[in-house]
């Protein structure tokens, strides 16, 4: 019936098809106008639907084993960090880390290699201590390094797993004592064999969480500075190659650091707005980062000074690209002792060598 | 032909059935609804200065009452600007004005041909009614942007977002389960059958102020005990804030959720959703980059959860050729704006269309009208317009002009009658 037929229905037609043909029909009409007043929103319910995927970055995912537990505090969409339930608690340490770049077998053996102890591998050398491992279709260089240093019984072990894909480099180092790192052989390689990767459009960040551990100085290449007397000096980390912690009688203290990373490690903006985010500055732009930076000279190469200083904190640091590495010296903690410290700092810098000259 | 009846049709007969509807289709009812509409436009129109267009609307007219205080400025505000004054709001006065015209239809009007022309004006009125009625509950305003030269297959929500888990692991298509407002509201835990984990909604704000403190001091607020995820790696606190009804207003909704794989927890994250898209948070902060999409693994697959504006997928697609833009002369004035456009259907059907001011894209239910447009970024933006009962109004219309031409006729033809009877009388 069409719209204009029902319109040349007379109120009498309509009142008698409601009528007859609807029981109880004095109701009807309350019931009509509530039901249309109430029942016209939406109910909520969740929406589940496919579409095109427009997803630009790269996909990272990974069936963990049973035995295995994700630490938290892993920031970042390509890095992942696990450890190994057991019953004495987390043990050893697995991750996932993306470089942006293609990066040599040697440079990231090395890495580790000299942290527990080795000389420099070259290209012959490490053919020696290199495998190949095909897992679910995808080749892996497998290496295997222990300590050398001695310090633990067992010795520490780590497992480098390195796959090139479309330009980028993943690694996913095992690291452990080597007890466990035979025991949850098998675990790691199905690990390894139940990641999906898949580069995005847009460049695989190399953001902090998933850097490799720092370069330790080594014999031939020793940077060397000269830190203040009154500077209490720390044990190095895998990251500091320089840890240093400054305090006062007034119990402020300050945090000093050497780092030295390959490549540049997102560049100066990103590492200064990281840097700003923890002494509570607003992030700023390539713009808005001249106000922090100057040119500085550091070993006789072109460096920059950062100084940047909120109501509470201070930081001081100087950038330093060379040869393929960044070198990052950082003094970060309350601003009046940075400010009574800045010239120790400033001494400390133009001190700074890196000793491969 | 329906037999007749004419118990029904004699209003005496329908006054004593319906007795109880004629104090609702007093003549004095309608006068005081209709005064009490124009105080309430006032009041609401005052309001808007103070809570915006948006917010006066929610407050006044999308509810059964509104509180309005008298405003200082105006005389004895010294003295009245505390005191709470009740103000009906647009559903209650709707709602009996519907009624009050639905009684007078049973009670009042005689159902003859003589007075079918009132019946008409009368039946008008009550679909306008009714028609604005299912307009503000079925209408939906969303927004499309299109970079030039692309494409885009779904609308956002101007207001109201949603928590969306996208399964990417797939190359060609993914995987969206979402999570309305309304149900963000709500908390609880949710779960959906495409989603590999259950979703513990715990707080939930239409706006918010957030911070990056530095990495030794402890937040407070919402995201105290969040775990994983951006706001846990930038040390953002959030400091919940009212919604800003303001035609300018930038409302950064957030959400804390907890995810369980079973009753093992996966840790607590939190989401906040930038009004402007949150494609921005990556310029605004690198650091707060992964607020488009926090990475959640597990059973093997790459999901990324985000609060974004509630979005609605088209089986159809519009890409934008190309947008051009003019001004009256020696002004900033927009004469016009126009976007060229591609509608991509199904089963590959194309149709080119030119989008410009007050000429809208019609298609499936929905009207495309040319809302923004940044010439130096390339790109357009789009109001979309879905309303069902669009056609109530124009149908409204129509039998008020037909009740009218139909009294107006009437009475013009009984006065044509009775004077040329009176004439034919006096000759």
């Amino acid at each position: 019936m069409s719209p204009l037929r029902v319109a040349c229905f007379s109120p009498s037609h309509i009142l008698y098809f409601v009528k007859f043909h609807i029981p109880d029909w004095p109701k009807f009409i309350p019931t009509v106008l509530c039901v249309g007043i109430f029942s016209c929103g939406d109910n909520a319910e969740i929406q589940s639907y496919t579409a095109p995927n427009h997803y630009e970055g790269p996909v990272v995912a990974w069936q963990l084993p049973e035995q295995w537990g994700e630490n938290p505090g892993m920031g970042g969409i390509m890095a992942g960090s696990f450890h190994v339930k057991t019953k004495e608690g987390p043990q050893g340490r697995i991750g996932v880390m993306p470089f942006r770049e293609s990066v040599e077998t040697t440079s990231i053996v090395n890495m580790f290699a000299r942290e527990l102890g080795h000389a420099d591998y070259n290209d012959t050398t490490l053919s020696g201590l290199l495998k190949s491992k095909t897992f679910s279709g995808r080749t892996f260089e497998l290496a295997r390094l222990e300590d050398k240093t001695g310090e633990e019984d067992p010795p520490r072990t780590a497992l480098l797993a390195i796959h090139r894909q479309n330009e980028q480099t993943w690694l996913f180092p095992f690291i452990a004592n080597r007890e466990l790192v035979n025991q949850q052989l098998d675990n790691f390689y199905a690990f390894l064999g139940s990641t999906t990767l898949r580069a995005g459009k847009t460049p695989v960040r190399a953001i902090a969480p998933s850097l490799p551990p720092a370069q330790a100085p080594t014999a031939s290449h020793q940077p060397t500075w000269e830190a203040p007397a009154h500077w209490e000096r720390k044990a190095s980390t895998q990251m500091r190659i320089g840890n240093y912690a400054v305090t006062n009688d007034a119990g402020q203290t300050l945090d000093f650091s050497i780092t030295s990373f390959p490549g540049q490690v997102g560049g100066i903006l990103a590492n200064v707005n990281r840097w700003l985010g923890q002494v509570g500055i607003e992030q700023t732009d390539e713009e808005g980062l001249k106000q922090y930076l100057s040119d500085r000279t550091v070993d006789e190469k072109p460096a920059k000074l950062v100084l940047a200083e909120s109501e509470d904190q201070a930081l001081y640091a100087a950038i330093l690209f060379h040869k393929d590495r960044s070198w990052f010296l950082k003094l970060m903690g309350d601003r009046a002792l940075a400010q009574a410290e800045k010239e120790n700092f400033l001494g400390l810098v133009d001190s700074f060598c890196l000793g491969d000259h | 032909m329906p037999p007749k009846n004419k118990g029904l049709s004699s209003l005496s007969e329908r006054r004593k059935r319906f007795g109880w509807l004629i104090p609702f289709a007093d003549l004095r009812l309608t006068l005081t609804l209709l005064s009490l509409s124009m105080v309430l436009i006032f009041v609401a129109t005052l309001e808007q200065v103070r809570v915006g267009i948006r917010g006066a609307q929610a407050e006044f007219f999308e509810s059964m009452y509104g509180i309005w205080y008298y405003p200082t400025q105006f005389w004895g505000g010294e003295y009245f600007d505390s005191i709470p004054i009740p103000i009906p709001g647009g559903y209650l006065l709707g709602g009996l004005l519907i009624l009050n015209l639905l009684a007078a239809f049973i009670t009042r009007f005689q159902w003859t041909g003589k007075k079918m022309g009132i019946q008409f004006i009368h039946l008008g009125i009550i679909m306008l009614l009714v028609g604005q009625l299912a307009t503000q509950a079925m209408q939906e305003e969303s927004r499309m942007q299109i970079d030039k030269g692309e494409s885009k297959n779904y609308l956002e929500r101007f207001h109201g977002v949603e928590l969306a888990f996208i399964d990417v692991t797939n190359p060609d298509t993914e995987q969206v389960v979402a999570l309305p407002q309304d149900l963000l509201e709500e908390g609880g835990i949710h779960y959906a059958k495409d989603l590999p984990f259950k979703v513990k909604v715990l707080d939930f704000g239409p706006n918010c102020e957030f911070n990056s403190l530095p990495p030794a001091q402890k937040i407070s607020g919402p995201a105290k005990g969040v775990n994983r995820g951006v706001i846990q790696t930038a040390n953002l606190e959030i400091r919940p804030k009212p919604e800003d009804f303001s035609s300018e207003g930038m409302n950064f909704g957030y959400v804390v959720f907890e995810l369980f794989d079973g009753s093992e927890s996966l840790g607590t994250w939190a989401a906040i959703s930038h009004p402007a898209g949150n494609h921005w948070w990556a310029q605004i902060n690198p650091k707060m980059g992964d607020l488009a999409f926090q990475p959640i693994r597990t059973n093997g697959r790459l999901w990324g959860a985000t609060l974004r504006p509630q979005r609605e997928y088209l089986p159809y697609s519009i890409e934008l050729l190309g947008i051009a833009n003019e001004f009256y002369q020696g002004t900033d004035i927009p004469f016009n704006f126009e976007s060229e456009i591609v509608l991509r259907m199904e089963e590959n059907q194309t149709r080119r269309a030119l989008v410009y001011m007050n000429t809208p894209l019609r298609h499936a239910g929905k009207t495309f009208y040319q809302y923004q447009m940044n010439k130096a970024a390339d790109y357009t933006v789009f109001q979309v317009v879905r309303n069902p009962s669009w056609l109530v109004p124009y149908i409204a219309c129509i039998l008020v002009s037909i009740g009218l031409l139909w009294q107006f006729s009437f009475h013009l033809l009984r006065f044509l009658t009775k004077s040329s009877k009176a004439g034919l009388a006096s000759s």
